[in-house]
């Protein structure tokens, strides 16, 4: 995104201590950030900013999840910065797409439309800054984040998401999920 | 006649047929784009993100910072993750809020160094920070809290005691600004939930309440999102500075620096931005000569958060109740505007100098940092925070 302006964050961020101190994350997010286990998400390629931010919100306990609060508790700030370049400078790997009807994939698309997801995490879904990369997400975590940011436990910096799903229903919760795992190329 | 009804009502409903088959009624877009015209719906512009760290002290580069002569400004505090707003406890000690860091932190000065202690996350963009017989008050989104006792206590910090949570919990400008007026009553802002929208009567003014919670009133009316006030140190009247919306192009609205002597005055909000600006959807059947004029069309797009007038006996003596405005910046606009540090001179109700006191956080079209509180030293030097740098610096005057 060229308006992007300011100085580079974190300066002192360091890939590679950033890949040695990964190891345990590897367990569940994969060795290089790619995800099989189908609740967990895939951090690889992700943008620095968000991920930095999410390991924030796990240890304050804005984004309530008992086990991640508990891994980020001892992570200082260098340590965060170091994770977060790392796993972003790492390739994304989209999941195998969900398969969606032309259908479904019209239906789909015109409901991200109206909801807005592409004027924040692009055209292409590919992330920026705070948004994440939802185009390299799983189906199950798409739905899981979706409910828990309408419950309001999955606490973001600035409370988009949280107001953005208080419309949203079960079943557009499922079907904007499947969409977004399943969405063709722009 | 009927034959227009029928026109409106058949191009109402082409409209309505152009939207997705099942879906429910018209969603709201983020709030940074709602109010964006069909044609600016390609534009660039989007808000600037907050790091998540703050820079390391040998990165802030403290010496493009450039105040008048005789004035000179130093690296006071870094290391303070999104730091906004700051007020003194009664024993010395600066607290600073954070907005999308949830923190609020305590400045032990230690002479040369100060130490940064963190005495509550995981909160609700809390802004708002105040202090009153030995308390801090910290106002989130959705509620006010009061920490007793918090001086003695930094590193076992008290719980937060309600005071106040009857608040809307609307996240768009949702985050507050909170001061002790000079009668007692804690005054802060409850904005419009929106860009530009038929506000509902809750929100869209300064508001205050007793310091025990009770009293709650409205102050001032039709206030699109005020982050920033102060009261006059001789007249006790309020002044504070609202955000213009966005999208209504890259000069215009000004921001604007208000005045509200009494309560009760609506300053135009959604119906007319500036003073003179009708709003293009809002206006009908309203007028601008209805509402309250600004005191001072701050300039479009600066983003003022901090004001404050200047009490101390430091600077040189013209500068005694000048009010120095803290301009964040905003995105909103192609060629940035604000990354200052402003300074009104006031003569009655007129302001004969709008003119600039520090800056240099903007080199082109780039910035390093963003000015956004000030707060006085007790020996009159001034602390500007900024919450981009996560720093503090501080401003002196040698003679």
């Amino acid at each position: 995104m060229a308006v992007t302006a300011g100085a580079p964050f974190a300066p002192a961020a360091d890939v590679e201590a950033g890949r040695r101190k990964a190891g345990p994350c590897g367990a569940c997010h994969g060795p290089t950030g790619t995800s099989s286990i189908p609740g967990v998400p895939s951090l690889a390629g992700q943008p620095a900013t968000y991920l930095h931010w999410q390991l924030i919100l796990d240890r304050d306990g804005r984004r309530r999840d008992a086990q991640m609060t508990a891994l980020a508790a001892p992570l200082t700030d260098t340590d965060m910065a170091d994770l977060a370049v790392w796993y972003a400078s790492q390739t994304p790997v989209r999941p195998r797409p969900v398969a969606l009807s032309a259908a479904e994939a019209q239906a789909g698309r015109a409901l991200a439309e109206q909801y807005f997801c592409f004027a924040c995490h692009g055209i292409a879904l590919e992330g920026r800054d705070y948004a994440p990369r939802l185009s390299a997400l799983q189906v199950d975590y798409l739905t899981s984040q979706l409910r828990r940011f309408k419950a309001g436990t999955r606490g973001d910096l600035d409370g988009a998401m949280t107001t953005a799903t208080q419309p949203l229903t079960e079943a557009t919760i499922v079907e904007l999920a499947r969409f977004i795992a399943g969405m063709p190329a722009p | 006649m009927r034959h227009i009804a029928l026109v409106i009502v058949t191009l109402a409903l082409g409209t309505l047929s152009l939207r997705p088959g099942s879906a429910p009624a018209q969603q709201a877009p983020p709030a940074w784009k709602q109010g964006q015209s069909a044609e600016m719906a390609t534009s660039p512009l989007s808000p600037h993100a907050q790091p998540p760290a703050p820079k390391a002290a040998g990165e802030i580069p403290v010496d493009k910072i450039k105040v008048p002569a005789g004035f000179k400004v130093s690296l006071w505090a870094s290391g303070i993750n999104n730091a906004r707003v700051m007020t003194w406890g009664d024993k010395g000690t600066l607290f600073v809020s954070s907005r999308v860091a949830g923190n609020v932190y305590a400045i032990v000065d230690k002479g040369s160094t100060r130490e940064v202690k963190t005495i509550a996350k995981g909160l609700n963009l809390p802004n708002g920070i105040a202090f009153r017989n030995g308390a801090l008050y910290v106002a989130e989104i959705h509620r006010i809290t009061r920490m007793d006792g918090i001086e003695d206590k930094l590193d076992s910090p008290p719980p937060m005691t309600v005071v106040y949570d009857t608040l809307p919990k609307d996240a768009p400008h949702g985050w507050k600004y909170l001061a002790f007026g000079p009668d007692g009553k804690l005054y802060f802002n409850i904005g419009a939930p929106c860009n530009i929208c038929l506000p509902p009567d809750t929100h869209a003014n300064i508001s205050r309440i007793n310091a025990d919670g009770s009293g709650f009133e409205y102050w001032a009316l039709g206030v699109r999102n005020s982050v920033g006030f102060d009261w006059h140190p001789v007249t006790k009247e309020l002044y504070f500075v609202t955000h213009g919306r966005d999208w209504l192009g890259e000069d215009v609205p000004s921001d604007r620096l208000d005045h509200a002597p009494r309560k009760g005055l609506h300053f135009g909000f959604p119906y007319c931005h500036q003073g003179d600006i009708p709003d293009p959807e809002f206006s009908k059947g309203r007028s601008c000569v209805e509402f309250a004029a600004p005191l001072l069309k701050t300039g479009p797009h600066v983003a003022g958060n901090g004001v404050q007038f200047y009490t101390g006996s430091m600077f040189p003596g013209e500068y005694r109740n000048r009010m120095f405005l803290a301009q964040r910046g905003a995105w909103n606009r192609t060629q940035k505007t604000g990354f200052k540090v402003m300074m009104v001179t006031l003569r009655g109700n007129d302001v004969p100098k709008y003119e600039t006191f520090a800056e240099g956080w903007l080199d082109g079209d780039r910035f390093w940092g963003r000015p956004v509180y000030t707060q006085q030293m007790k020996d009159g030097s001034l602390l500007i925070s900024d919450d981009y740098a996560g720093a503090i610096f501080r401003v002196t005057y040698q003679r």
